[in-house]
């Protein structure tokens, strides 16, 4: 495998998958516990590249499948939405 | 330097519309009616869009569906715009994204 310092998992916040390992590692936590340390899934995009990769980074290191009981979140809206255009601007 | 493909096998010809002209970063670029600015940027040669906001490493087209964001640009003053989901229109002023102030972090800048 590509050198996992190498590997961007979250590019808006560019957090490798190195970091996400050993954090997961070091911590054993929740999905959304390593969000919040490594902040994987934090960036414009709203987490929709990374999010189940970061899923599966936990799935690896604890064991925990996805369905946690605080799931990574899915808040609306679904796509970044800039405060110009809820005020009316079309862009 | 052009770059579009013209010709395609499944696609067929390219039917080139009005052509026009854009800024990218202070350079004129041109490009055809109906093409996207990360479209003709790649078809001029550009690939990086802008830079980390943090780390300064480059970035370009990654999804190229709108999904991912990492194509954001300024347009015409209007910051997070994708290049990729939006089309050229002509006298567009078009400028990347640059590595922001983190005075707050440790180890980080003010500019
Ligand atoms: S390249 Fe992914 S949103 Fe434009």
């Amino acid at each position: 495998m590509m050198d996992a310092h190498q590997l961007i998992v979250c590019r808006c916040e560019e957090v490798s998958l190195a970091e996400l390992l050993e954090t997961a590692e070091a911590y054993q936590c929740s999905a959304r516990e390593l969000k919040l340390r490594t902040r994987a899934g934090m960036g414009c995009c709203g987490g929709r590249t990374c999010r189940m990769l970061v899923d599966q980074v936990i799935e690896q290191a604890t064991g925990h499948s996805p369905s946690h009981t605080i799931p990574l979140g899915y808040q609306p809206p679904v796509r970044p939405i800039s405060f110009q255009t809820l005020g009316g601007r079309n862009r | 330097m052009n770059q579009r493909i013209v010709h395609h096998p499944v696609l067929g010809s390219l039917d080139a519309g009005k052509s026009l002209h854009f800024r990218f970063n202070g350079t004129t670029y041109p490009a055809y009616e109906g093409e996207t600015i990360a479209a003709a940027l790649l078809a001029s040669g550009v690939r990086t869009l802008r830079v980390h906001e943090e780390k300064g490493t480059p970035r370009g087209i990654y999804c190229n569906i709108g999904h991912c964001y990492e194509c954001r640009v300024t347009v015409d003053g209007v910051p997070t715009v994708r290049a990729c989901m939006t089309l050229v229109q002509d006298g567009m002023e078009v400028t990347a994204g640059v590595v922001l102030p983190t005075p707050l972090k440790k180890g980080g800048h003010s500019q």
